[in-house]
C-alpha cells in the first residue's frame, strides 16, 4: 500500500488506541516517517512509538515526540 | 490583582496519578483560582475522571473546569462531570459561577464550545442534516457562553473570564495546519465574548498552537493547552497590583 495511506491509517489507529492520541503528527520525510507532538506520559510515548513501528514495519520512523512538562511556572504573566 | 492559573489538555490516565499534584499544591501561594480548559482525560471514562479528581481535590484554591472533546469520547460526560464536582470542581457548560477567594469575586463563564471555523473560512448551516447540526451545535455552545457572560455582567465581579475548550480566535492556532482550523474553534465563541465583554478568554484544544491572541473586540485570549505552555499551568495576573 502507498505510504501516504499507511500513514493516514496510523493517525486513525493512534486516536482509537489506548492513549486516545490525537496530538501526534505523523509526516512523511522522504522515505522515512517523522513523529512529532507532546504526549502526557512516558508510557504514552512508548505506546505510540511501538504502535507506529509495528504498523509501518520496514519504514524508518523517527520519533521526536516529547512528554508534557509538569513543573509549576516561576512567574505570572501580568495583563494590565 | 486577580491571579488566574490555567491549564488544559492534561489528558490524564491511570499512569498519570500524582504527576501534576506537586505543582498544583503550589497554587495557594501563586493563584486565586485554577481553570481547567477541557480534555482532562484521554477517553472520558469514569476511571480517568477519578484520576483527575484525586489530582485536584482540596487544593486550597477554587477549581473551575469545562470538558473537552476527549472527555466526551466514552459518551458519559455527565458521569465525568459528577466525579469532578464530587472533588469540589465547578464544571460549567453554558453556565456561570462566581467564586470567592482572598476577598476577590472571580466570575467564570464556561462552555466546551465546538468547531466550525473563523470568519470567511467557516462552515455554514446549509445542506445535509449532519452539516446543519454541526453548525447548530456550535451555535448552541456559543449561545450558552453568551448567556453565562451576561449573567456575570449582572453580578458584582472583580474579574470576568470566558473559559472554553475550543478556540474563539485563530491567533492562538498558529502552528497548527491551517486546513484543520475549522475543527479547532469557532468565531461564534469570540462573538459571544465580544458582545458581552470579559477580562480574559482561556481555551485549550490546539496542542501545536500559540499561547497569545486577542479577539476582534480586544479581549486577551490565552491558549493554555499543556503542550503549548510547557508547564503544569500558567498564571495570569489581571488588574493593577
Amino acid at each position: 500500500m502507498n505510504l501516504e495511506y499507511r500513514v493516514a491509517h496510523v493517525a486513525e489507529h493512534l486516536a482509537a488506541g489506548p492513549c486516545g492520541e490525537l496530538g501526534v503528527r505523523a509526516e512523511i520525510r522522504g522515505e522515512t516517517v517523522l513523529l512529532t507532538g507532546t504526549v502526557p506520559s512516558a508510557g504514552c510515548r512508548e505506546a505510540v512509538r511501538r504502535a507506529v513501528h509495528d504498523e509501518l514495519a520496514g519504514v524508518p520512523v523517527h520519533c521526536d515526540i516529547v512528554v508534557a512538562e509538569t513543573a509549576p511556572p516561576d512567574h505570572p504573566e501580568v495583563l494590565e | 490583582m486577580t491571579r488566574v492559573a490555567a491549564v488544559g489538555d492534561i489528558h490524564m490516565g491511570p499512569d498519570s496519578q500524582g504527576t501534576l499534584r506537586p505543582a498544583f499544591e503550589t497554587l495557594p501561594a501563586c493563584a486565586d483560582i485554577l481553570l481547567l480548559a477541557g480534555d482532562l482525560t484521554r477517553h472520558g471514562t469514569p476511571e480517568e475522571a477519578r484520576v483527575v479528581a484525586r489530582e485536584i481535590k482540596d487544593l486550597g484554591v477554587p477549581v473551575v473546569a469545562v470538558l473537552g472533546n476527549h472527555d466526551h469520547h466514552d459518551d458519559c460526560p455527565d458521569e465525568v462531570t459528577a466525579i469532578l464536582r464530587d472533588a469540589g470542581a465547578h464544571v460549567l457548560e453554558g453556565e456561570a459561577t462566581v467564586v470567592s477567594h482572598r476577598g476577590l469575586r472571580i466570575g467564570v463563564a464556561g462552555t466546551k464550545g465546538f468547531g466550525g471555523g473563523f470568519v470567511g473560512r467557516c462552515a455554514g448551516e446549509f445542506g445535509e442534516p449532519v452539516m446543519k447540526e454541526f453548525v447548530r451545535y456550535s451555535r448552541r455552545r456559543a449561545d450558552g457562553l453568551r448567556a453565562a457572560l451576561e449573567e456575570l455582567r449582572r453580578r458584582d465581579c472583580d474579574a470576568r473570564i470566558a473559559l472554553t475548550h475550543f478556540a474563539p480566535v485563530p491567533d492562538t492556532l498558529a502552528g497548527e495546519p491551517p486546513e484543520i482550523y475549522p475543527f479547532l474553534g469557532s468565531y461564534l465563541l469570540a462573538e459571544a465574548i465580544d458582545t458581552t465583554g470579559a477580562d480574559l478568554a482561556v481555551h485549550g484544544h490546539a496542542h501545536a498552537g500559540t499561547e497569545h491572541g486577542m479577539t476582534g473586540g480586544g479581549v486577551r485570549v490565552r491558549n493554555v493547552a499543556q503542550p503549548v505552555i510547557g508547564r503544569a499551568f500558567h498564571v495570569y495576573s489581571l488588574g493593577t497590583p
